[in-house]
């Protein structure tokens, strides 16, 4: 996969308001599943689903420690994504500045088109 | 704090001729890129660039909002990514003033990254850190 899609794939992942909000609670601390269920009306399952689709965007990830399952946020997907957003705003930036450039092109070619005069 | 994409250019040009280079499609290929873009509210048209692994190079597009001179807007569509670009234009003495917002990475995910990324930063860093270093102890 290109970084695009694994930066739409993020995106997509942090679409959801659940998912938003098991990403902040790991962004202090490592949490289990069961610490992660606490303020959410949600079973387990559907919690663990929700971690399943944040470590398959490669935001999260999880190691085992005897019976628990720990879940820790993944540092580089975050930066991944805010570099990948960086690169669309230099690719706008560019734009912006050649918009400039083809206004003053045209304003030059209309001024010779208007005054042939000042050509000679 | 920003969010998502926020940019603003000027130009010594008045709103209208910022306008017209904004809604043709003769001007947009020549400074964004090649389209069938139409100044026509509802009207769908792609914008056509370089495909790349995994994505084919076309964004899909909308005009949601048209409002000369002013403010115009897009729907904007690579991919999976389904984003708005809002073009606002301001006279500004002799000239005109643009701003563009781009808008909509999973809605509020790219305001969630930046947040995590300015205040939860040290903290991660210290403890990733304290671990690798705990890691490679002897």
């Amino acid at each position: 996969m290109n970084d695009g899609d694994v930066a739409a794939d993020r995106f997509a992942a942090l679409a959801d308001p659940t998912r938003r909000h098991l990403l902040e609670q790991l962004a202090t601390a490592d949490r289990a599943v069961t610490e992660l269920m606490a303020g959410l009306a949600m079973s387990q399952p559907a919690v663990s689903q929700h971690l399943r689709v944040l470590r398959d965007a490669g935001l999260v990830t999880a190691r085992k420690d005897g019976r628990h399952r720990y879940y820790r946020l993944r540092p580089a997907g975050l930066t991944e994504l805010r570099d990948w957003i960086d690169e669309l705003e230099r690719f706008w930036q560019g734009r912006l500045a050649a918009l400039g450039d083809y206004l003053h092109e045209t304003e030059r070619h209309s001024t010779e088109r208007h005054n042939p005069r000042d050509q000679a | 704090m920003r969010t998502d994409i926020d940019l603003s250019a000027s130009y010594p040009f008045p709103p209208e001729r910022v306008w017209a280079a904004l809604t043709s499609s003769e001007a947009l290929a020549a400074w964004l890129m090649p389209n069938d873009f139409a100044p026509v509210k509802g009207h769908r048209f792609t914008f056509r660039t370089k495909p790349a692994p995994g994505f084919d190079g076309i964004v899909h597009c909308e005009v949601l909002e048209l409002d000369p001179p002013r403010r115009m807007v897009w729907s904007w569509a690579g991919g999976p990514l389904d984003t708005t670009v809002t073009f606002t234009l301001e006279p500004a003495g002799d000239g005109t003033r643009l701003r563009l917002q781009h808008e909509g990475f999973g809605g509020l995910a790219a305001q969630l990254v930046r947040r995590i990324m300015s205040n939860g930063w040290p903290r991660i860093l210290r403890r990733h850190l304290a671990e690798w270093l705990a890691g490679r102890t002897p």
